[in-house]
């Protein structure tokens, strides 16, 4: 455990540590684009230069390929050092377009933070701008401009070191170098390519699904969790700031989850998450169920809720399928409920698509339902069996209405529209997690908590609270 | 001749690049002797005994940089000689790869055996057609006369070696891009530390080193350490392969035993200034290295601390003659566009400073250029000195901040005038030449 000083603060260093990690460790931030501590170092941007005093006289290099040693004493905010930092940002300026106003990294641009940091002055440059491609389609989700790239090779080190896919390379040298995908590979086939856009420190990698969608000051982020498979990574789901809404356009604008960010947690997915939960509002901003039915007839939930009463009462030998969707909340209420009058079976809402990646060593795993582990610790492991069933209580998707047994009962709860919700006797269109609060447990028996960033659509209810109104009958004993 | 010769000791024939005829000049005995007699840490002591000085560009000392490599550490070792020999105006290990190439290989098998490297490479540049193919028939003729491979000649040493052809790059000559380009990427240079000979070639200890300074191991083995020290220079032990081109009269590739006087060397040796023109300046070494005016030179002589003295180095070997009358100006634009296009584009200094520079200097030629414009050039001199990972942002520094302080006026006046001082020209004129 070596002990450095880092400007004349004294602060413990890990075996093996460099500078910058030690620093960042002991909450000194060192500026830099290049380095980051999930990649290798590249040493490529030159801004994290520091000071380090020696006996004779002091000498300059770059924190993050600086073993820290003992008892050196490293500068971070010395003269030298800041003009060599804004030095370095005046070359980062000098081919980069500067135009923040129609960039979609603007408000969360690395170099914009840092030029107003450690620069702030107007350009010293008098000689033209390097031109370049723009709009250069790097895959079919990802577009690159390579004119704000500040060739970090952070973008090119994650496909290498973290996804794996080794789909992009830097291609030229000097001031002509490109970011570009390798000939005989492409980033459409890695499933963590969006990271990339993340990684970028300027708006160089731009995810073309929120292209031009809105200026980041005007969202927020609500941490939730990726109901994709059972890794369940933490996540950020961005929407409109309550202050910020439109009153002239659609109004499901103003709800609507603009894009979705990794929420870093070391635990289960770090910096990362997989292109799927990128793609959440594909899977969770479906057309809604709209209201409780009888046999297809819209009726109030109260008078739905009786009839699944009665039918629950009526019932010799009721059947649950537990949707692995369901959050703790509400498969503990489920049991609750369920539990002493039914045959409780998990059931998988969502299996692999065609053309998804099934799993892998990374995240990705093969259950595609954010609940699964907790929903069969709950309700056994055993394989579905409708036999003998007279009454089938369907939660969630995933279900075929054609397995039901003839002259049996159903009941369906169910987030979406769907065919099989006129199908079922009785059907209650529930709330995602987007509207409500919750926590998973992934596979590995990690709990991660999801908040809602809207109310639920009107008419629909909550399965924990129906768990509730359905309990007072299926609780007494047959 | 400019004093003791140690390579270019014989005739240059149509055959005497041929393993026999470098056999019948007492080729490959060294090496025997030294596979028979002689421990690796034996040739290693010799090696620092003689003091050799890297001929690269760096002056380090050899013998230094293999102690470095723990023979029982347990890991491959590599080598490789640096046959990238990219530097503007420098074309000495050239010669040794075209006429002595048996030198070379007989030299690196004894640094094999000497740091117990059992697969070396030659990194050649991909321009070097004749160097290749030389090389490549002599490490052939080498592997059939069992001087390579296997159990070379009877003993227990085995040494494979492989030359391997860059694909044109001025960065991959320094020794880590070199490394990478022989691992297949790109040949981007590495950051240190680590340094080579701790996790160098597929992460394993490394020697790079220049091929004239392979070269002369033989030489040193075959006189002894002490015996080499006593050549040349008391700092500078030995020769140096120097080749000297632009305005001289006869240019070429000339062996210097060190402490020469240099004025000496072009006025004499090399036939002086082409055209009879005065000596306006010398780029000592490679175009890396500061520019000497004709005055700064007076009292020089050819080793590494005399050209210290005098505020340059020795660099390369890569001599050019600049006579009078010729334009700085398009001078450096010619240098300062050879840095920006060679510039790899990892550090954002080199990268976006080269390309600044280029930019800058190309508006002063074209009579956009303003009195700001040579501060701007200094500045970014300034900012790629000791920043960049590998040397080259320092070495265009040095060529830019050298020609500035010494020819000022001339950027100036092409500046205020809009055109040369002289008459903007780089070459001695044809009817010029014919008149004198």
């Amino acid at each position: 455990m070596p002990e450095i000083f880092v400007d004349g603060v004294a602060i413990e260093a890990k075996d093996g540590q460099t500078v910058m990690e030690a620093a960042r460790d002991a909450g000194i931030y060192i500026p830099g684009f290049c380095w980051h501590p999930q990649l290798s170092v590249a040493g490529n941007c030159r801004l994290c230069m520091v000071e380090v005093e020696g006996d004779t006289g002091g000498w300059m290099d770059i924190a993050c390929n600086m073993p820290a040693t003992r008892g050196m004493k490293v500068l971070t905010q010395s003269p030298k050092v800041k003009e060599r930092r804004k030095t370095m940002l005046e070359m980062v300026l000098l081919n980069h377009p500067v135009d923040c106003g129609v960039c979609d990294k603007a408000g969360e641009c690395m170099l914009q933070d840092y030029h107003y940091e450690h620069n702030g002055a107007a350009s010293v440059a008098t000689v033209a701008k390097h031109r370049t491609t723009k709009f250069h389609e790097l895959s079919k989700r990802i577009v690159l401009d390579n004119e704000r790239c500040v060739l970090c090779s952070r973008c090119v080190r994650f496909t290498k070191e973290v996804s794996k896919s080794h789909a992009l390379g830097i291609l030229d040298r000097g001031d002509h170098s490109l970011v570009r995908c390798d000939e005989k590979r492409s980033l459409d086939d890695d499933p963590y390519s969006d990271n990339v856009v993340d990684l970028c420190p300027v708006g160089a990698l731009l995810s073309r699904r929120f292209l031009y969608k809105s200026r980041v000051w005007y969202l927020q982020p609500t941490p939730s969790v990726c109901p994709g498979c059972e890794r369940g990574c933490t996540v950020d789901l961005w929407h409109r700031k309550a202050e910020w809404k439109f009153n002239a356009l659609d109004p499901r604008q103003n709800v609507a989850i603009e894009r979705v960010t990794p929420r870093e947690n070391p635990a289960v997915n770090g910096p990362w998450i997989c292109n799927k939960a990128r793609d959440l509002p594909d899977l969770l901003e479906r057309p809604r169920g709209g209201a409780p039915m009888l046999k297809g007839a819209r009726v109030p939930l109260a008078e739905a809720a009786g009839a699944a009463r009665r039918m629950i009462d009526a019932a010799s030998s009721p059947v649950a399928l537990i949707s692995s969707w369901g959050s703790n909340e509400e498969l503990a209420a489920a049991r609750d409920a369920l539990g002493p009058r039914f045959r409780c079976f998990v059931k998988a809402d969502h299996v692999p698509q065609p053309g998804e990646r099934v799993g892998d060593d990374f995240l990705i795993r093969p259950d595609k339902n954010p609940n699964g582990k907790r929903a069969r610790e709950l309700f056994g492991t055993a394989p579905v069996s409708l036999d003998g069933a007279d009454l089938v209580l369907v939660w969630g998707e995933g279900f075929d209405f054609a397995d039901v047994p003839r002259g049996a009962k159903s009941i369906l709860l169910n987030a979406f529209l769907a065919p099989e919700n006129g199908h079922a006797d009785a059907y209650f269109p529930t709330t995602l997690q987007t509207e409500r609060a919750g926590h998973y447990t992934n596979f590995a028996g990690v709990v991660s908590a999801f908040a809602p960033i809207r109310r639920a659509p009107a008419g629909s209810v909550d399965a924990e609270a129906l768990f509730g109104m359905l309990a007072a009958v299926a609780r007494v004993p047959a | 001749m400019p004093g003791r010769q140690l390579l270019m000791t014989f005739p240059v024939t149509a055959t005497s690049h041929l393993l026999a005829a470098y056999r019948e000049r007492g080729g490959y005995e060294t090496l025997r002797r030294v596979l028979t007699t002689m421990k690796p840490e034996q040739v290693t002591k010799e090696v620092a005994a003689s003091g050799i000085l890297g001929h690269g560009g760096a002056a380090f000392p050899a013998g230094r940089k293999w102690q470095v490599i723990h023979l029982d550490d347990g890991q491959p070792h590599y080598l490789c000689a640096n046959a990238d020999e990219g530097e503007p105006g420098t074309f000495k290990d050239r010669w040794i790869l075209e006429n002595a190439p048996h030198r070379l290989v007989e030299s690196m098998v004894i640094a094999g055996y000497a740091l117990q490297v059992h697969n070396a490479f030659v990194y050649i540049r991909g321009e070097f057609d004749l160097p290749c193919r030389r090389l490549q028939a002599a490490i052939d003729e080498a592997y059939d006369a069992g001087l390579l491979g296997e159990r070379i000649m009877g003993s227990e040493y085995s040494m494979d070696l492989v030359a391997h052809r860059g694909a044109g790059s001025y960065v991959c000559g320094e020794a880590s891009g070199l490394l990478t380009s022989i691992e297949g990427r790109k040949g981007y240079p590495r950051n240190r530390p680590p340094r080579l000979t701790v996790r160098g070639l597929f992460q394993r200890p490394t020697v790079v080193n220049n091929v004239e300074t392979l070269s002369n191991l033989s030489v040193i083995l075959a006189m002894g350490g002490e015996e080499f020290r006593k050549i040349g220079a008391p700092k500078s032990p030995g020769t140096q392969l120097v080749s000297i081109s632009g305005h001289v009269a006869k240019p070429g590739v000339y062996e210097l035993e060190f402490g020469y006087p240099v004025k000496k060397f072009i006025f004499e040796d090399c036939g002086g200034v082409l055209g009879g023109r005065g000596l306006k300046c010398i780029v000592p070494g490679g175009i890396s290295t500061k520019v000497l005016t004709g005055a700064e030179i007076e009292n020089v002589t050819y080793d590494h601390a005399s050209f210290a003295k005098a505020g340059s180095g020795l660099g390369s070997g890569g001599m050019i003659v600049i006579a009078e009358g010729t334009c700085m100006v398009r001078l450096l634009q010619v240098m300062v566009r050879f840095y920006h296009h060679e510039s790899c584009g990892q550090c954002t200094p080199c990268r976006d400073g080269m390309g600044w520079m280029h930019k800058l200097i190309d508006g002063i030629v074209e009579g956009r250029g303003r009195r700001e414009d040579l501060a701007r050039m200094e500045a970014i001199a300034l900012a790629n000195d000791g920043t960049t990972i590998c040397g080259m942002g320092d070495a265009c520094g040095y060529a830019v901040t050298g020609i500035l302080a010494k020819y000022r006026d001339e950027f100036e006046y092409w500046i205020a005038n809009g055109r040369s001082k002289f008459d903007g020209r780089l070459e001695v004129a044809e009817a010029e030449l014919a008149h004198a």
